[in-house]
């Protein structure tokens, strides 16, 4: 069993706990869409991701703004058909809409280019789900500590970090467009990495 | 447990989605047996989250919204009722890509210890292969002209560098020689993603050198 001790003091705390609390809100909301069917909230799902989700389609992109907000559509109504899989303890709302999102772009992407494959990325990226409770409680406290030192990162790392995955582009790619070597972009992930308290080993 | 596993950089893209197909492929079937990994990627899967949420909303109309809701009553398609579950000895992900199980797949050989099975991905920069080593089997010394990931799905082999085992990921660069050799207790079966052919060093089998291009389609 792992102890996990956080050195947050008690202000940093409340900070997060009342995150804590707004994420809920999507969590429960997912579960009422996926036990009941409940169309007011998904309205209200929708009335949050939707705009997060067209920002993400467009984010460095070619997409149109037809095929944003097909890709909008797409994902919410995957959101709706797969609502009965989630598992609130397992996941936050936010992480698994986040997935289909990322998961339905990338189709995207490879349809526009005529990649026909027999494999859809939920196929081989779905949400990776741990079933160890102590697991889960670290994830929690992990997902509040980004939560709360992202803001922090310098803008150099921040940058990164959103052309690695609000734009989904690889480390090399990163490099050409920045015009700096694979290895500095390598290093500023792993660098902003440490900084969010992401854990290696146990 | 694992003891090789895809570094941080490749955890990364894998998370981010940016990865190609076949690569993202090995490092799922990877992550679906490694407790070490999948605490990673949960993690780096709520960074994406968290980088998601914070973004500028853009604007979607209540059309859409409209759009969507008439929508709800739509039939899920039939590819959601996705087998999860590995069968028999083939991973749930590679059920996708082939018909029946390994002792199904149509081989070439390769000399008399290896013979390979190309699926078909629809990734035109990758192969991605099946390689089944015989038990003790020496796979002759080949050089790297892009880079090779490697998933053991049964047996072990070892090279220079140490011996591997089940569930272990390996990558090997443009450049980098080796000559891997079977565990002599059972036959050896990997996943393979290349993206540039092997070339064989060894002077005995440079002879195949023409006839090793790379495969995307069987
Ligand atoms: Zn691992």
């Amino acid at each position: 069993m792992m102890i996990v001790t956080d050195n947050f003091d008690d202000e940093t705390e409340s900070q997060v706990a009342s995150k804590e609390k707004r994420t809920d809100e999507w969590s429960e909301c997912l579960t009422l869409v996926g036990q009941n069917g409940d169309r007011a909230a998904f309205t209200r799902l929708f009335r949050h991701f939707a705009p997060l989700m067209k920002a993400f389609a467009l984010s460095g992109s070619t997409l149109s703004a037809n095929n944003a907000d097909e890709l909008v559509q797409e994902v919410m109504i995957k959101v709706w058909q797969k609502a009965g899989a989630y598992n609130a303890e397992k996941a936050a709302a936010s992480t698994w809409i986040y997935t289909i999102a990322r998961n339905s772009r990338t189709d995207l992407f490879r349809r526009l280019q005529k990649f026909d494959t027999p494999l859809s990325a939920d196929d081989i990226a779905g949400s990776q789900e741990s079933e160890e409770a102590f697991m889960m409680l670290h994830q929690k406290r992990g997902r509040d500590r980004i939560r709360t030192l992202i803001s922090g990162l310098p803008s150099d790392q921040a940058q990164i970090l959103a052309k690695v995955y609000m734009e989904g582009k690889s480390h090399s790619e990163v490099a050409g467009e920045l015009d700096i070597p694979l290895g500095t972009v390598k290093s500023r992930v792993r660098l902003a990495l440490q900084k969010l308290q992401i854990r290696f080993e146990e | 447990m694992s003891n090789a596993h895809p570094d941080l950089d490749l955890l990364t893209e894998y998370t981010a989605g940016s990865l190609p197909l076949t690569q993202s492929a090995c490092i799922s079937l990877h992550i679906s047996q490694c407790t070490r990994c999948q605490r990673i990627a949960g993690q780096l899967a709520d960074l994406g989250a968290c980088l998601f949420e914070a973004q500028e909303p853009s604007t979607v109309g209540d059309a859409q919204l409209d759009a969507v809701l008439a929508r709800l009553d739509e039939e899920p398609p039939l590819s959601y009722a996705k087998a999860s579950k590995d069968i028999g000895n083939t991973p749930a992900v590679l059920q996708r890509l082939m018909r029946g199980d390994f002792s199904d797949l149509s081989w070439k050989n390769i000399g008399s210890a290896l013979r390979i099975s190309y699926l078909q991905t629809g990734d035109p920069q990758h192969e991605l292969a099946i390689y089944h080593f015989k038990a003790g089997g020496r796979i002759p010394e080949h050089t790297h002209r892009g880079s090779e990931m490697t998933l053991i799905l049964q047996g072990g082999f070892s090279d220079a560098d140490g011996s591997y085992h089940k569930g272990d990921f390996l990558v090997r660069r443009q450049g980098d020689v080796h000559a891997p050799t079977a565990l002599q207790s059972e036959d050896c079966i990997c996943l393979v993603v290349l993206d540039a052919p092997l070339k064989f060093t060894d002077w005995k089998f440079r002879w195949m050198n023409p006839f090793l291009k790379l495969r995307t389609t069987a």
